[in-house]
């Protein structure tokens, strides 16, 4: 393909990628309460999200949410990644297609599913209620497929011999693992916790249908209120999301350059 | 094994199979029984068990053949596949783009941060863009053409799912493109093979773990959407995904809905069993 | 490095769960933050205001499990009969409402409720047909501009909320809204499938409001009150209820059958009820109030505007929608079709 003919296309597909992101920005600079029409820049917007307490309960949310699955599925995901890798059983085919399930399916289908779960455990644990809990243990649930696939995948580029020296040193497993494996796959762990976060600070869907009273997260905010009717504020929630978005992956490519 | 073999085994392949086992095997196992029961006049899932909720998926009703639900599957693979199509159509050359380019990590950003963005923002954003007093009109308006009706239209559920996949493809088949050996094409071009052969014959099959996986990891999230077509469709554009949400929401039928659920279920498992059949541990990998 | 977080955030969760909390399920934009403010700060609660937009919504969110979550909801008077039915609110312990003396005499033994006995009128108000003057110049006075083709041609968006939308068909036929013949039924159905072809869809309330606002429809089906809101934002905006009739409605306080909070519960139905509250709220989302004793702090134009409180004649073609007890199976059908199709 001509060099030239390529450039274009890529340059056209950059533009598809930003532009509605641009016009999100732009407007929520916008001074007009309706429409595209461009009125004066304002920050008036981004003001009222200051105030408006609601939103910081949400987003207080999303971030208890992310932070609580994700440190379970890290430590749940990592580990099964560790057996995974080191041991053939019986039965590893099978929790391998199991794992990628949470990966494949859509996400109405496990959504509706997590619902059905938790209501028909409502019947045998009184104390069972539809809340943050269970957006955590939904999350979390698509979040140990990830992490462990990372993990593996990030285990199985390692050299066996590092390991193998190690045991005929006379180290026990756990010294092994710690002072050999460890320092070899944190990286590809800290990955895969870092996709873990984003999934779930993004996800909607699966939270859609396992939230209970008080559980709003951000995404589920901005959904309800699209359908209402998209206001001005929402371009600012957006922007300041995008804003987060563009300096953490900022920061995350630099770490990785030092490494 | 040995005995302490075997703690260790069960200690890090203990949590996360029984986790799974609980939160991905048994929902989809009580899905399967709900499917069977019944709703009841005020809405609760009861007994006794029944085939009606499968008939009623397949039209097989009363007053003879409605395919209403079938064909409705059928518009969500029509709307996987073209969303794929066209998907594949602009990510395909823009992962040879950023091979080729001196600014690869630049692109890769490019390309992230969307994808990280949260897919809430870039689908309504296309409400903006499309609604009567949008911004297309209002560009159609000042170049003095007539404005498009395009929200809620079926066109823009097309449009926003192939903005929101696009860069599900171009991540995992960058992975391939990074790989390509060149060398091939080369000797492709010794032998005389013209640009087209050579690049079919020597760089394409290259590329076809990365392609497959992206194929995937677009047409089965598009196939179960439900949000796209609910927020860019107004309500009139129907998918699978949005039966299910409407009998888990508003219709209160959750055997019928978890009909609905198991089958399209099915089929992406089934998908999934056969695509690791042919493809094995490796092109698993590959989806993640 | 994440377990600190963890700790940190149960902390501030526990500190937060110690203070009293109130849950409350609400259509959305239908009560002023101050008056949630005002009772977190008299009774030292904390309230978690859930809201829906549509009562179909509700029933779906109460029913997988909202009954033991929430400690209040706010039902349509057409659902209170069957949510009681279902189990799902619990009857009202009227020595605990003090205030139920408030309340005009009508609203003391409603037909949906009566004595009151599982729920406690909020807002009252009818649901028509709001547009845009500008756009359609011949003005709307009947159904005919969604249900007939050859009336209406622009474009239009209908409500999402069953037994409003099957109603303006069924009244559009000639039907009660209330009907219960199949037949009847079908033909609405019918009716309006052919509709939601020609429409831009199906929202809410809320979301039909602010796209007649925006331009993007011209014709909408909507609430009252949401429409008197917006006519302070632009007087382009009409609301008319069709010659055919429309509906009024009551919508009424009730406590889920296992609310956690009961008490908290009892204190806020009471505490709405009190004028001043009472007032502010229908001030606020320009609804009626069926607190007699509010009268004196309501806004003058909201009392003495015809639309809010209808005049006798318009009285006259407003019906009520009825809890139809297994028969709502019916409807529920012919709305899935028309979703479906």
């Amino acid at each position: 393909m001509s060099r030239r003919l390529l450039s274009l296309h890529g340059l056209a597909v950059l533009l598809f990628l930003y532009l509605p992101i641009a016009v999100i920005v732009v407007l929520s600079f916008n001074s007009s309460k309706y429409g595209v029409a461009w009125h004066g820049f304002t920050l008036d917007w981004y003001v009222r999200l200051l105030s408006h307490s609601r939103l910081h309960g949400y987003v207080a949310n999303s971030l208890i949410v992310a932070f609580s699955s994700t440190a379970i599925a890290t430590v749940v995901g990592t580990l099964l990644a560790l057996g995974l890798s080191r041991y053939r059983f019986g039965g590893r085919g099978a929790v391998l297609f199991l794992l990628y399930v949470p990966v494949v399916i859509p996400d109405v289908v496990m959504g509706v599913s997590l619902l059905l779960l938790f209501a028909w455990a409502q019947n045998y644990l009184r104390g069972l209620h539809l809340g943050l809990g269970t957006v955590i243990i939904a999350h979390a649930t698509f979040q140990i497929a990830y992490v462990t696939l990372v993990v593996k995948s990030r285990l199985a580029g390692l050299d066996p011999s590092l390991e193998e020296a190690a045991a005929d040193l006379g180290a026990t497993s756990w010294r092994r693992f710690w002072a050999v494996t460890f320092p070899l796959v944190w990286p590809g762990i800290a990955a895969a916790a870092l996709l873990a976060f984003t999934l779930s600070l993004d996800d909607f869907v699966i939270t859609f249908f396992t939230a209970g009273p008080g559980a709003t997260t951000l995404p589920i905010y901005i959904y309800s209120s699209v359908k209402r009717g998209v206001t001005p504020e929402i371009h600012a929630v957006s922007t300041l999301m995008i804003a987060v978005t563009t300096l953490a992956l900022i920061g995350v490519q630099r770490i990785s350059r030092r490494r | 094994m040995s005995r302490a073999s075997w703690k260790r085994l069960l200690a890090t392949v203990f949590p996360g199979t029984a986790w799974l086992l609980l939160f991905t095997l048994l929902p989809t196992l009580l899905i399967l029984y709900a499917s069977f029961l019944q709703r009841d006049p005020h809405g609760w899932l009861s007994g006794p068990l029944t085939l009606a909720n499968y008939a009623r998926f397949l039209g097989l009703g009363p007053d003879g053949f409605d395919p209403l639900y079938l064909r409705i599957l059928g518009r969500s693979f029509l709307l996987g596949a073209v969303t794929t199509f066209f998907v594949v159509l602009l990510g395909y050359p823009f992962a040879f783009f950023i091979a080729r380019s001196r600014h690869k990590n630049l692109l890769l950003l490019l390309v992230v941060l969307p994808f990280w963005t949260n897919f809430l923002i870039r689908v309504y954003a296309w409400i903006v863009i499309f609604q009567r007093k949008g911004v297309l009109n209002a560009l159609l308006d000042n170049l003095g053409l007539q404005p498009l009706h395009l929200y809620p239209s079926w066109t823009a559920v097309y449009v926003g799912a192939v903005y929101t996949y696009l860069p599900f493809l171009i991540l995992p088949l960058y992975a391939s493109v990074e790989k390509i050996d060149w060398t091939l094409l080369e000797a492709a071009y010794d032998l005389g093979a013209g640009r087209v052969r050579g690049f079919w014959h020597a760089v394409f099959p290259q590329t076809l773990p990365g392609l497959v996986a992206g194929v995937l990891l677009v047409f089965i999230p598009a196939l179960g959407t439900f949000v796209i077509s609910d927020l860019l469709g107004g309500g009139k554009a129907i998918l699978i995904g949005n039966v299910i949400q409407q009998q888990f929401g508003g219709s209160r039928d959750w055997a019928f809905g978890s009909a609905a659920t198991f089958v399209l279920m099915a089929i992406v498992l089934g998908g999934l069993w056969l695509y690791a059949r042919r493809a094995g541990e490796r092109g698993m990998e590959e989806l993640v | 490095m994440k377990k600190p977080v963890v700790l940190a955030a149960l902390a501030l969760l526990s500190l937060t769960l110690a203070r009293g909390e109130l849950r409350i399920f609400n259509w959305s934009e239908y009560i002023p933050e101050e008056v949630l403010q005002e009772f977190e700060q008299r009774y030292d609660v904390r309230i978690i205001y859930d809201t829906f937009e549509a009562p179909e919504a509700m029933m779906a969110k109460l029913q997988g499990g909202g009954y033991r979550e929430y400690d209040l909801v706010v039902p349509p008077d057409y659902y209170v009969a069957e949510l009681a039915r279902s189990g799902l609110i619990r009857p009202l312990d009227h020595s605990r409402i003090p205030n139920l003396t408030n309340l005009y005499p009508e609203f003391q033994n409603p037909d949906y409720d009566p004595d009151n006995a599982h729920s406690v009128p909020y807002q009252w108000g009818t649901t028509g047909i709001a547009y845009r003057q500008s756009e359609v110049p011949g003005g709307v006075d009947s159904w005919a501009v969604f249900f007939d083709p050859e009336a209406y041609k622009g474009p239009f968006i209908l409500l999402d909320e069953m037994r409003e939308t099957i109603g303006a068909a069924l009244k559009y036929l000639g039907y009660s809204l209330n009907d219960t013949d199949p037949a009847h039924l079908e033909e609405a159905g019918k009716l309006l499938i052919d509709a939601k072809k020609r429409s831009l869809g199906f929202a809410d309330s809320v979301g039909a409001r602010s796209r007649l606002l925006a331009g993007d429809a011209a014709v909408v089906h909507n609430y009252s009150g949401d429409i008197f809101a917006v006519q302070e934002e632009d007087d382009d905006i009409v609301y008319v209820i069709p010659k055919e009739g429309g509906t009024i409605w009551v919508d009424a306080l009730a406590i889920p059958s296992q609310a956690p909070h009961p008490d908290l519960a009892y204190e806020f139905i009471n505490f709405v009820l009190e004028p001043r509250v009472a007032a502010t709220i229908s001030n606020y989302n320009y609804y009626a109030s069926p607190v007699q004793a509010a009268e004196p702090y309501l806004d003058a134009e909201l009392l003495n505007n015809p639309a809010v409180y209808p005049t006798p004649a318009v009285r006259a073609r407003l019906e009520f929608i009825h809890d139809l007890g297994e028969a709502t199976v019916l409807y529920d059908r012919i709305w899935t079709e028309v979703k479906a199709r």
